[in-house]
């Protein structure tokens, strides 16, 4: 790599980022590189020697503390922040025909981010490792005016918060909320029943007949709040019975079993606690049914295509053991599908014996529905949809459910092919049919979010300008009610030829973003951003073409299929 | 955790199955931090706290009564070893480390910030002269550093006025008493990847001035280079596959020649189907490969199942012949 340079003079300096501030050191001139690595190991250790080898030719520290956290920042994503850039075209001097100048640096990242912006030549490799571990080890000698215990105190200031802010913009905080409230779904499932469990013992001493009428836990609750002491259920009482338990032969059934009952009578003031109970236990029911409302929110949102293709608890439940939707999307299908049976499956590798077929995603309707020969096998298809459906969802610019929907269609197409034979449709077809739609969609979302944008700058704007008065804003509220429909009409007119699907598909999403406020569209706007860096960070060019991706591995499938088939038909012989 | 796709980081769920062998456990956090990661104790400090009530019978048991599982956190107060006239503190062959010795002895270090617990343990408070003295008890089956005290290790290259690099510092439980052993003078750079457990390390970190949180993934060091200065320790309990590459890398930005590493290794982390002798020599082998002299090496039983603690040399000088 040098064997070219060799003949040219060549100076290095090393870029030294250390929490007070930047420093750049110039290295003794040498002319072998060969001959420098083991002198400067040799001088790593001793202050003198290697003061003789390296010189401190410029530091710049940060202002404040607030300034040092946006350097850092920059400098562990590998990006040129702007003081780094006035550092270093300040005191690197400029290449020349007679002597190359190049800059040492701690990571390639950087490097190659400053050979970008400042056409400054880079090297972390090599010698640049061994001399950054001397300057880091005698940089408070280095620099005059710090001292090793300013030094640490700069590194505490720093690492508190840098770590502070690590914490604070958590990226996963919406993946957060799945997984709390999906671990919350399950603790009330299992409390709901053991409270209710409860109720019918301590009511069964009254009333020991109701149990068997009425064999669902909300309902015998609701049951029990509704006739109290079973001996003042009369006929004029039975209408409301009826409503709750929907079905007048049992209401009847309850109010004959009331009259003829071997239970013990109850004092009103065991009554009463029963009731209080009972009150708190359906109370807990009802606040059960708007966190899973809440969950199936969430999930579409967040994961579009997951939750519609194995279901809203299911796709939480991987999304929380997988610790976030990222982490899900980084795992392997085969991973995915036995999520959730990890102490079957190092049980089996350790015994050597059968590895389980599926984990979590057992709750899936689908694997239900196949029969025992085919469980297994739609179990490790379905995994690899999952794990493409969370890829999509995790990296896609503009999440849409339509992937999702098409997937499930292939899981389905699947099953029947199990049970009847009936060939499904081509991988390649359905994603190509997909991908078009998707961007059609996409489209749409785009243009109308762009339209809110606008709209919302304007509205601030004028709610700057004029001092609104209540008539005013609410006239405009109006427009902005009247406006989006009109276009959406345009639109469907001028894709009339498109398919009806397509179109159905496009507004049940648009309408939900448009529903939507302001709020949900900064949420999205912030994912976006979140999702960007990590695509970069994955250097996966997955949102510009997840599609193709997808493509890709459902190829991959198809051929893993053919391969199975033609497998059976070799063990058919 | 032993393929590298289930838990990220910091998989509670190994350490929680671990466990079971403890006897009774109690509290949150269903089968240990696996199941519901991210759930209530969340993170690996977490699983971890199941511990306390293991009595194992025999073996030596800190200042905990066995049977009082799932007390997790923040239980201040005092029980069991009652500071006072009874139990007298003598220094640990360890500097840093003393041990109390009173009706069961207990390891302990010097309490650096007097009257506050930092997960709940027992403090011991010592007259000595006017001046009064605290310490806090170390539990074994909590901290591996403490364990592998207890088992007998001939050095652990921490002593006060030392820089600590701790990677996987979890919620700050053995971090304090590694703050508590280097003492103001020396520093702590303790990194630890997960946010949850992040946190509770941050709140240890305001109260003791020489740790320094570093909420990053120990993978990239360039990544908290700026934050780190050179030191004289590693302490490694990061339970990844790749975690001799983890301690490699971060020896080759940040420690001394001649400095050490101590690493604690889960056999069931790295290959759950091997013997964990094998597992532990083939750690020690890639160690070798990266210019770390292995100098040591001790299990943790009856502490900790299928786990090793092994103390190298990074870069040693060389040693002078004739």
């Amino acid at each position: 790599m040098f064997g070219n340079v060799t003949n040219m003079a060549q100076s290095m300096f090393i870029l030294f980022e250390h929490s007070s501030g930047y420093a750049l050191f110039r290295v003794k001139e040498f002319e072998d590189v060969g001959l420098l690595q083991p002198q400067v190991e040799a001088s790593v250790t001793d202050l003198s020697l290697f003061n003789s080898l390296v010189k401190l030719s410029a530091f710049s520290p940060f202002k404040s503390g607030t300034n040092a956290l946006d350097n850092m920042n920059s400098v562990s994503e590998g990006l040129v922040h702007e003081d780094l850039r006035l550092f270093l075209e300040t005191s690197v001097p400029k290449s020349t025909k007679k002597e190359k100048v190049i800059v040492g640096v701690g990571d390639s990242k950087l490097g190659a981010a400053i050979v970008e912006e400042l056409g400054i030549s880079c090297q972390h490799t090599g010698v640049v490792p061994e001399i950054i571990r001397g300057v880091r080890c005698h940089f408070p000698n280095l620099v005059k005016g710090l001292t090793e215990q300013s030094a640490a105190k700069a590194q505490l200031g720093l690492g508190h918060s840098y770590s502070r802010a690590k914490v604070k913009f958590n990226v996963n905080r919406v993946d957060n909320m799945i997984i709390q409230s999906i671990s919350l779904l399950d603790q009330l499932d299992k409390n709901i029943n053991t409270f209710s469990m409860r109720i019918r013992e301590w009511y069964s001493y009254h009333f020991p007949e109701l149990v068997k009428i009425v064999p669902d836990n909300y309902t015998y609750a609701r049951v029990t709040q509704y006739i109290k002491n079973r001996k003042e259920l009369t006929d004029d009482k039975l209408e409301g019975l009826e409503e709750i338990v929907m079905d007048s032969a049992k209401a009847k059934a309850i109010s004959d079993a009331s009259k003829s009952s071997m239970g013990m009578d109850i004092s009103p003031i065991d009554l009463i606690n029963i009731e209080l109970f009972t009150s708190k236990v359906i109370s807990l029911a009802n606040y059960r049914k708007g966190l899973a409302e809440y969950l199936g929110n969430k999930m579409h949102t967040v994961a579009p295509n997951l939750s519609t293709l194995i279901g809203e608890q299911v796709g939480a439940r991987l999304i929380a053991h997988a610790g976030s939707l990222t982490n899900l999307a980084k795992y392997p299908a085969s991973t995915v599908q036995i999520l959730g049976a990890e102490k079957a499956l190092f049980r089996a590798l350790k015994t050597r014996g059968n590895t389980p077929k599926y984990g979590l995603i057992f709750h899936s309707t689908f694997i239900g529905r196949a029969g025992t020969q085919n469980k297994g096998r739609i179990s490790r298809y379905l995994a690899n949809k999952c794990s493409i459906a969370s890829r999509i969802d995790c990296f896609a610019d503009i999440p849409t459910s339509v992937f999702g929907e098409h997937l499930r269609q292939q899981v389905e197409d699947r099953l029947k092919f199990y049970e009847t034979g009936e060939a499904p449709q081509k991988n390649v077809d359905v994603m190509h049919k997909a991908t078009q739609e998707a961007s059609v969609v996409q489209a749409k979302i785009s243009k109308k979010e762009k339209k809110k944008r606008k709209k919302d700058k304007r509205k601030m704007n004028e709610t700057a300008d004029t001092s609104a008065t209540a008539g005013d804003t609410t006239a405009e509220m109006d427009d902005l009610g009247e406006e989006p429909p009109k276009k959406k009409k345009k639109k469907k007119k001028n894709k009339e030829n498109e398919d009806i699907f397509m179109d159905v598909t496009a507004d049940t999403t648009m309408e939900t973003t448009a529903e939507g406020d302001e709020l949900d569209t900064s949420v999205k706007k912030k994912k976006r951003k979140k999702k960007n860096k990590e695509t970069l960070e994955m250097s996966m060019d997955a949102s510009a073409n997840p599609t193709m991706e997808t493509t890709g591995e459902g190829e991959g499938l198809e051929l893993a299929a053919k391969k199975k088939k033609k497998k059976k038909k070799m063990m058919m012989d | 955790m032993g393929r590298p796709g289930f838990s990220p980081r910091g998989g509670g769920g190994d350490r929680g199955g671990f466990r079971g062998r403890g006897g009774g456990r109690g509290g949150f956090g269903g089968r240990g931090g696996g199941g519901d990661r991210g759930g209530f104790r969340g993170g690996r400090g977490g699983g971890r706290g199941g511990f306390r009530g293991g009595d194992r019978g025999g073996g030596f048991r800190g200042g905990d009564r066995g049977g009082r599982g799932g007390r997790g956190f923040g239980r201040g107060g005092r029980g069991g070893m009652r500071g006072g006239k009874k139990v007298v503190v003598e220094p640990h062959r360890h500097e840093g480390v003393f041990i109390a010795r009173g009706k069961e002895d207990a390891l302990v270090t010097l309490n650096m910030v007097p009257g506050e617990s930092v997960y709940g343990e027992k403090r011991i408070a010592v007259e000595d002269g006017e001046k009064k003295i605290e310490y806090r008890a170390w539990n074994p089956f909590r901290s591996k550093l403490a364990a592998a005290i207890l088992g007998g290790v001939d050095k652990i290259h921490i002593k006060p006025g030392c820089k600590v690099l701790y990677l996987g510092a979890a919620s700050g439980t053995t971090v304090s008493h590694v703050s508590d052993i280097v003492g103001p003078e020396g520093l702590v750079y303790a990194v630890e990847f997960s946010h949850r457990s992040g946190r509770d390390l941050i709140n240890v970190a305001k109260k003791r001035t020489n740790i320094i949180p570093i909420i990053e993934d120990a993978r990239h060091p360039h990544k908290y280079r700026m934050l780190v200065g050179m030191v004289d320790t590693i302490f490694a309990d990061v339970a990844q596959p790749d975690q001799a590459r983890i301690v490699a890398i971060n020896a080759h930005h940040f420690l001394k020649n001649g400095g050490h590493v101590v690493i604690s290794i889960k056999a069931n982390c790295i290959d759950s189907t091997a013997a964990p002798e094998a597992v532990f020599a083939e750690e020690v082998n890639k160690m070798k490969t990266e210019k770390i002299k292995p100098q040591e090496q001790l299990t943790l039983e009856p502490y900790e199942r299928d786990h090793a603690v092994v103390v190298g040399c990074y870069r040693p000088p060389p040693k002078k012949t004739g």
